[in-house]
């Protein structure tokens, strides 16, 4: 079943008496557990069609449905309570909270909501999540003390530690090397595999889709291309 | 929720420090400056009022008169049954009863004299007045001469008298004759006249003797109280046991002319409505009711106090309003991507007031702290050498009493002005969309 469905999405800009037409009647799907990739220039309309998947924008026309639930029509609380329950956010910028040291940016998430998990259970999750991006080192430094990188790997672990259904990361490796860039992109496609979370992540740069599962081809606000490919699963790779 | 709120708000508070400083700082001035005017008024309040009680020798006032049949007016009360046992039915509530005489005659030395009153006192049992008083001459150490006279030193300096010298008492006595008597003046003191009080001080039982009473007579009976928050209700019971009629108030008597309103407030005859009474007629006062004018002055001046408190708040208020609209777009990123990651409006708004919260709160209570140091330290010391002053003081020392009503009201007022700054900006920041956060320019 498709965990993410856009339908015929339209998003219309309006500055003053210009309208930018960001996204033109957009239709496709994304599947449980993908590792899907959207690509296009800048200005092709990437991070608005992710602030509709991740119910902090809403279309003009045309639905978005999560988890087979339309987004249209609910209240702001609602959407809020959707994000933290169903969604993850990584971020260009990284984002991380700058009073909160490493541990505490990826407990964040899981303070705004009810939790009836046991406090050691939630630590060891945290603690689980710290060992996988590879923080040990550094739970204790705050953002300022980190580097691109390292932060990327916080934000990662902070957007999976509600295990949501669906990551959402707008141009994660924009702000790094390439080197860097490429291993965040693999610590994401392990975390993927590890927790079967549906990633869906934009990128302007071609060279990185063979990691992915599926690609969106995006130029001007429409699908220019949509394909479906047997990812490289060699997990040796990453390291 | 809270626990997150209250970790992120302590946090951003902590954040900019200089900033959290200057604004907790003015607060903390404005706490500081309320609480000291309150705290020193309050003391000077309380201290006038001990000071005044001693001087005046009790908390509560009973004088008596009687209308003789040739129709004048003795004040005197010779021992009476009503007020003895009004006596000993508050016994309990009395910690000291004093007796005293007065007289308004003309002090002669040489061929100079003056008007003065003069208390006629048991100095045996006048300890607490002998220590208010304030020798600038002479010596109260030995107060045994049954002649002796404490002059005030303005009468002293107008006769040209000085210490260790005779003067001459001319007066009249309660029968109407004139008669003369000798004192030796043992000390002068610090005029008191200022609040009210300018008195020399005698023996009563000469005094008595020289104004034609008994010797065990008197005109005043002072009640010094175990507690002196008892005054209103002591006068009030005496008032009833001895049928005098309850005093009006500071406040009742603003329209009527000086006289009415002296008759009204402590119950002194009028010139013009003398009607013939038998017995003793009383009259009761409590040293609240000789505050009442000294209390209103210190009440306008808490007024002024509040009203810089409230400027200074304001002014701070603007100053805590548009530091969290920069904060507000400083942290719009910030807040957008707690949204994004499920923080509700009303938390995000509640982070913002709860800082707000926390600057009052800081201000407030190191405003607090700067007065208690101020005042422990001013209390420390000593204005023994400055003799005007001593009538607003504790033995020599400025005291400081802020009320517990008054620090909770004002640091009530900082909170909610806090808050009430730190609202609009915090409905602001609550209303910003988390697609501010997916923005990638830094
Ligand atoms: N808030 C906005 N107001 C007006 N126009 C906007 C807004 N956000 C985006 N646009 C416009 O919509 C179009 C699509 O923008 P979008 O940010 O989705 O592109 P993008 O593919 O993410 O580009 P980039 O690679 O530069 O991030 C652009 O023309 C952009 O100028
Ligand atoms: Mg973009």
């Amino acid at each position: 079943m498709a965990i993410i469905e856009l339908a015929d999405v339209h998003k219309i800009y309006t500055l003053g008496k210009t309208e930018v037409h960001a996204v033109k009647g957009v239709s496709f799907e994304i599947a449980s557990g993908e590792f899907a990739s959207i690509i296009g220039p800048s200005g092709s309309g990437k991070s608005t069609i992710l602030n509709l998947i991740g119910c902090i924008d809403q279309p003009n026309s045309g639905v978005v449905r999560i988890n087979g639930t339309a987004t249209s029509g609910m209240s702001d609380r609602q959407l809020t309570t959707l994000r933290h329950q169903t969604l993850g956010f990584i971020f260009q910028s990284f984002n991380l909270i700058p009073v909160l040291n490493v541990y505490e940016n990826i407990e964040f998430p899981l303070l705004l909501g009810k939790t009836s998990v046991p406090k050691g259970e939630v630590r060891d999750w945290i603690s689980y999540l710290i060992e996988q991006v590879g923080l040990h080192d550094h739970i204790h430094h705050r953002p300022n003390e980190l580097s691109g990188g390292q932060r990327q790997r916080v934000a990662i672990a902070r957007a999976l530690v509600t295990r949501p259904a669906i990551v959402l990361a707008d141009e994660p490796t924009a702000n790094l090397d390439s080197k860097t860039g490429q291993s965040i992109l693999e610590l994401m496609k392990k975390m993927n595999a590890e927790l079967n979370t549906t990633f869906i992540f934009s990128t302007h740069d071609s060279s990185i889709v063979g990691l992915t599962d599926h690609v969106i081809r995006l130029l001007d606000g429409t699908i220019v291309e949509e394909v479906y490919q047997k990812a490289d699963r060699d997990t040796e790779a990453m390291s | 929720m809270i626990g997150v709120i209250l970790k992120i708000s302590a946090r951003n508070v902590w954040r900019q420090k200089k900033r959290s400083f200057l604004l907790a700082g003015a607060i903390a001035f404005g706490m500081f400056v309320i609480t000291a005017i309150n705290g020193l008024t309050g003391g000077v309040v309380d201290n006038i009022r001990v000071n005044f009680s001693h001087a005046l020798g009790g908390h509560v006032f009973i004088s008596g008169s009687e209308y003789l049949d040739r129709g004048t007016i003795v004040y005197r009360i010779a021992d009476d049954e009503k007020l003895l046992t009004a006596l000993q039915q508050n016994g309990e509530s009395i910690a000291a009863v004093t007796r005293r005489s007065q007289a308004m005659p003309s002090l002669i030395f040489g061929s100079r004299q003056a008007m003065q009153l003069v208390y006629g006192v048991d100095f045996q049992q006048e300890d607490k007045l002998l220590g208010s008083l304030v020798v600038t001459g002479g010596s109260l150490k030995d107060v045994t001469n049954e002649q002796l006279i404490i002059l005030p030193r303005s009468v002293a300096e107008r006769l040209g008298v000085e210490a260790g010298e005779t003067i001459l008492m001319r007066l009249d006595t309660v029968t109407g004759q004139r008669n003369v008597g000798e004192f030796v003046v043992v000390a002068l003191i610090e005029d008191q006249e200022r609040y009210g009080i300018s008195a020399a001080y005698v023996n009563r039982g000469y005094l008595n003797t020289l104004v034609g009473l008994g010797l065990e007579d008197y005109q005043a009976l002072n009640l010094f109280l175990t507690d002196m928050e008892q005054a209103d209700a002591l006068g009030q019971s005496f008032r009833a046991a001895l049928g005098v009629p309850e005093p009006k108030r500071l406040a009742e008597v603003q329209d009527m002319d000086d006289e009415e309103a002296m008759a009204a407030m402590f119950g002194f005859t009028r010139a013009s409505e003398v009607e013939p009474w038998e017995g003793i007629k009383y009259q009761v006062t409590t040293i609240n009711q000789i505050m009442e004018p000294v209390e209103a002055a210190v009440n306008a001046l808490k007024t002024i106090g509040l009203a810089i408190f409230i400027i200074l708040l304001v002014i701070t208020m603007v100053g805590i309003t548009n530091t969290f609209r920069m904060i507000m777009i400083e942290r719009t990123k910030e807040i957008g991507t707690m949204r994004a990651f499920g923080m509700q409006r009303g938390v995000v708004r509640n982070v913002f007031l709860m800082e707000a919260l926390l600057l009052s709160a800081g201000g407030a209570l190191a405003g607090l702290i700067a007065y208690g140091l101020a005042a422990f330290i001013l209390g420390r010391i000593s204005w023994d050498t400055v003799p005007a002053m001593q009538f607003f003081l504790d033995q020599g020392r400025i005291t400081f009493t802020a009320s517990f009503r008054e620090i909770t009201f004002n640091t009530s007022l900082i909170l909610a002005m806090g808050l009430l700054a730190a609202y609009f900006p915090a409905k602001a920041a609550a209303k910003l969309s988390p697609v501010k956060a997916m923005s990638s320019n830094l």
